[in-house]
């Protein structure tokens, strides 16, 4: 059969565009614009009534009342030196990083001003596990622009609940936060209990393990018999797991996760305990009677060394707490109350294009970003939320300005002492139901804290009805997406 | 365009024997990194792009190539084919377009926690390879083919 060249090169012309053009259209589908609301995004209840709500700078602290905790917060873009004198790039606040550890007491008012001297990009500051009034939460694009170099920004808030917690850069976050743009808060109770107090915030610069910006041991001096408490935050993208070695009969106990107090905890014996991205973990040690030392390992080779003489690194023990069914019971009046919303938040990855880009992204419910599920609460309700992984990797999941209560594990109900969190490891495979009170109205991200994931669209918003942001991401102050 | 479309071939041939090299290489430069001292974990992996090892130019150059300009060019390779007047040609071209997408499917997941699809991930580069240069080389042979075409014209 003859064809001719007109009509041959139409076949191929056509057999182009029905390659070319399903590629093209997925492609073009997926370009975000350069700026938009967090409110015109995604699917689920609630949707289009956003511009005659409350506006979310509203909820603020009592601006009448006094600071009791005040500082201010200088950030640069820079190469800087380790405390063991390693030189990195990054960035710093106050000239360090970690920035400065915020420490206040219950109950008091924090005023922290934050000025930007040369970060290019902007940035901002957002209160790791603190639940503070929406406006103060950080996060550019939806609670605020993020702060141009040479401008500041003035961060208000009570810290209202004893713990440990941390600040960091929630603008280009992938990118600020791994280059140092972090910092440790402490809250105190009222009456601290009599133990030798040590925060351990561990961070990657450059690939380099650190406890409090120094790559070498930490050494805590310790009395015998004394207690301490150490206080580990992860502030990197992995879960890293933390194991103390010591006289024969030393076994810590996990006091407190996320800022939270755990009831009756128990002696931790030979397992490692987990740190997820963003979590807490508060270990209490008591020192040998014979004035041995305790080692701490936090990742690697790498610890809090309580007390004197030489005592070397051991291996992970095999097992890893659980805390399902670590501590005692307790009354979980929210694990009890009938839910008035129930959503699912299940985590999947397909192959795709992300703002143009292909690859293999993140999906929420089965879609890629933007077409993601938004969760719409009213102030008050008794949320219910599964969070299922089967994506292939581990992602912990941070809900901002609240804590979750976990229910289960897999369907296996949590029976150890009442389990707060607000950055839970959720491993592939793995399915958890989480419970939480609707109690502080906003705008909040609910993302995974392995910032990278976030950035690829791992970024769902809680909006409570009646509330909305007048921020944009992207917009003039060039918020990034996350 | 049978010019165009057998340099693409080889080239495809050529950056899978080029990806094989950088793989080596950034895992090399990691196992260094890590008799030196330095601890490979979970974050580390997460921050691969800072790592402070140079070899690490590997790692990310593979991503690249696999996930952007390999597929880019087995696209442009299945488009050029429509276009040549090679017996065979789209079908090749489909083909080596088949494997590179499974290829990057294959490395992503087993990243992502199926360790299995890395070893056919390997093996897969092998086939690949195979077909690419099979493509390529095959062009000069069904060259007659291009006779009867011509005629045609």
């Amino acid at each position: 059969m003859k064809i001719s060249p007109r009509l041959r090169l139409m076949t191929a012309g056509a057999a182009t565009l029905a390659v070319i053009g399903p590629l093209a259209w997925l492609w073009q589908a997926s370009l975000l614009p350069s700026t938009y609301s967090v409110h015109d995004h995604g699917h689920g209840q609630g949707h289009g009534s956003h511009h005659d709500g409350r506006d979310l700078t509203s909820l603020i602290a009592d601006p009448s009342r006094e600071a009791d905790v005040e500082l201010t917060l200088t950030a640069r873009r820079e190469r800087f030196r380790l405390a063991s004198g390693r030189q990195v790039d990054g960035y710093t606040l106050n000239g360090r990083s970690p920035g400065p550890q915020i420490t206040a007491e219950v109950g008091q008012l924090v005023q922290v001003t934050l000025v930007n001297a040369s970060v290019p990009d902007g940035i901002t500051l957002h209160w790791h596990g603190i639940d503070v009034p929406a406006a103060m939460d950080g996060v550019a694009g939806v609670t605020q622009d993020a702060v141009a170099p040479g401008a500041s920004f003035t961060y208000r808030f009570v810290a209202d609940r004893a713990g440990t917690f941390w600040y960091h850069s929630h603008q280009m976050s992938h990118e600020q936060v791994i280059g140092g743009l972090l910092g440790a808060v402490v809250v105190r109770p009222e009456r601290p209990a009599k133990a030798i107090d040590v925060v351990a915030l561990t961070h990657l610069y450059q690939g380099v393990r650190t406890i409090n910006g120094s790559d070498t041991d930490l050494s805590v001096p310790a009395p015998p018999g004394a207690t301490a408490r150490v206080r580990v935050i992860n502030t990197d993208n992995g879960p890293i797991p933390m194991w103390v070695t010591g006289t024969p009969d030393t076994a810590p106990r996990l006091v407190a996760v996320d800022g939270t107090d755990l009831n009756g905890p128990g002696p931790v014996e030979r397992a490692a305990i987990l740190v997820t991205s963003g979590a807490r973990a508060d270990l209490e040690v008591r020192m040998p009677a014979d004035g041995s030392p305790v080692r701490v390992q936090i990742g690697g080779p790498l610890s809090v060394v309580l007390g004197g003489g030489t005592l070397p690194p051991a291996r992970r023990p095999a097992a890893t707490l659980d805390l399902l069914t670590y501590g005692t019971p307790a009354a979980r009046p929210l694990a009890d109350a009938r839910p008035d919303r129930a959503f699912r938040y299940e985590i999947g990855r397909r192959p795709g294009f992300l703002d143009g880009v292909p690859g293999l992204f993140w999906t929420v419910n089965g879609r890629l970003y933007p077409d993601i599920p938004v969760f719409t609460v009213a102030e008050g309700d008794v949320v219910r939320m599964t969070i299922a992984n089967t994506s292939g990797e581990v992602h912990p999941m941070h809900l901002h300005g609240h804590r979750v209560l976990v229910l289960s594990r897999d369907g296996v109900p949590a029976t150890g002492s009442p389990w707060w969190t607000d950055s839970l490891n959720v491993e592939d495979g793995e399915s958890y139901e989480v419970a939480f009170r609707a109690g502080n109205p906003g705008v909040w991200a609910d993302h995974c804290h392995n910032l990278p994931h976030a950035r690829e669209g791992l970024m769902v918003h809680l909006m409570y009805e009646g509330i909305t942001t007048p921020f944009l991401v992207g917009g003039p102050a060039g918020n990034s997406r996350e | 365009m049978k010019t165009t479309y057998k340099i693409l071939a080889y080239v495809i041939a050529a950056e899978v024997a080029i990806q094989s090299m950088l793989i080596a290489l950034g895992i090399a430069g990691l196992g260094k990194w890590v008799s030196e001292g330095n601890i490979f974990e979970k974050s580390v992996m997460e921050g691969e792009g800072d790592l402070p090892f140079p070899e690490v130019i590997g790692l990310m150059l593979h991503g690249v190539n696999g996930h952007i300009v390999i597929p880019a060019l087995a696209l442009i390779l299945l488009i050029v084919s429509f276009f040549a007047r090679i017996p065979g040609g789209a079908k090749f071209a489909g083909l080596v377009l088949a494997l590179v997408a499974a290829q990057a499917l294959l490395g992503g997941f087993s990243r992502g926690g199926i360790p299995w699809m890395g070893a056919v991930h390997g093996f897969n580069a092998l086939l690949l390879f195979a077909a690419a240069l099979y493509t390529g080389r095959r062009v000069a042979k069904t060259a007659p083919a291009q006779a009867p075409a011509t005629a045609a014209a």
